[in-house]
């Protein structure tokens, strides 16, 4: 009924071309029944279109916008985050080395402390050792002359003894026994 | 072995009895002699033994042995017999023995007393450390 109705519009325009700029649309086909069918099905079609594929692809669209968006803010949270976890390790790593090498100098200054010690321990045994050695050395020597002198004293009694066994005359002795008497009686208590 | 205390008494008893004016007699001593012949003790070595060790030292005692090395006078020996006499206030004899070893001078032995003034005995004194 639709297309009837069209059909004879179209007839009673095609008897009579109009004047002006109608005239020129007609000139050029293009017939006002047509486009504003044409425009009402584009209508349609842009409504149902938009209705059950553009909006929800622009939803879609707009979903994903929203991720990516959340994504990349997550990103530079995450960046700003990891730049400060180096930040932070990098202070942390110097503060170690600062604290190694304190504690290796301390180890390095004790054992140098130890050492001194030890080789001034050292140093004074050595000297006690020595000072007992000549200590030694001195006792033995004055020991040995002792020795020499009584071994000299014991043989010139000896050779004294001898002399005098054979040189004294019995007069000497005899005089050296009255000697002895006198002295032996005047003995006191 | 060891005498007694019994036995070492009852020669302390024989020697006390062999003593005249604290000196021994000759005679006394031959009279216990003949008692302990006659009557045996129960231990006789031991006794005698002991007794003749009391006689030796008490006679020791009075007498003065003077070892000498070359000639000694008489006076000297008298005068030595005088000192001890008067020194241990009991009569003491001299008895001269002669002993080179001393070189010169003389060595008295009186009981367990010593006493010695010799060259000897001075050379000794200087070989030895002091």
């Amino acid at each position: 009924m639709f297309s009837l109705v069209f059909a004879a519009a179209v007839e009673a325009h095609a008897a009579v071309p109009p004047e002006g700029p109608a005239g020129l649309l007609q000139k050029f086909g293009v017939e006002w029944q047509f486009v504003i069918w044409q425009f009402i099905s584009f209508a349609i079609l842009a409504s149902v279109l938009y209705q059950f594929a553009i909006k929800p692809i622009i939803a879609t669209v707009d979903e994903r916008n929203a991720k990516i968006a959340e994504g990349l803010k997550n990103a530079a949270a995450t960046t700003a985050k990891l730049a400060q976890a180096q930040q932070d390790a990098a202070a942390t790593a110097k503060q170690a080395q600062v604290e190694a090498a304190k504690f290796a100098e301390e180890a390095r200054k004790t054992a140098r402390e130890f050492l001194d010690a030890q080789q001034k321990d050292a140093t004074a045994r050595a000297n006690e050792l020595i000072v007992k050695a000549q200590q030694a050395i001195a006792l033995e020597h004055k020991k040995m002359l002792e020795e020499a002198r009584l071994e000299v004293a014991r043989l010139v009694v000896t050779t004294t003894q001898r002399v005098l066994a054979k040189e004294l005359s019995d007069a000497e002795r005899a005089r050296y026994n009255a000697a002895a008497a006198r002295e032996l009686a005047e003995i006191k208590d | 072995m060891r005498a007694s205390k019994q036995t070492q008494h009852f020669a302390r008893q024989l020697f006390s009895l062999s003593l005249a004016a604290g000196q021994v007699s000759a005679e006394r001593v031959e009279g216990v002699l003949a008692y302990l012949s006659k009557h045996p003790p129960r231990q006789p070595l031991a006794v005698l033994r002991r007794y003749q060790r009391l006689v030796a030292t008490q006679l020791a005692k009075n007498r003065a042995l003077v070892e000498h090395a070359g000639p000694v006078e008489d006076s000297a020996l008298r005068l030595i017999e005088a000192a001890f006499t008067r020194k241990y206030q009991r009569p003491v004899a001299a008895d001269a023995r002669p002993a080179p070893a001393l070189i010169a001078g003389l060595r008295i032995r009186v009981g367990d007393d010593l006493y010695e003034s010799s060259v000897a005995s001075q050379l000794a004194a200087l070989s030895t450390p002091a």
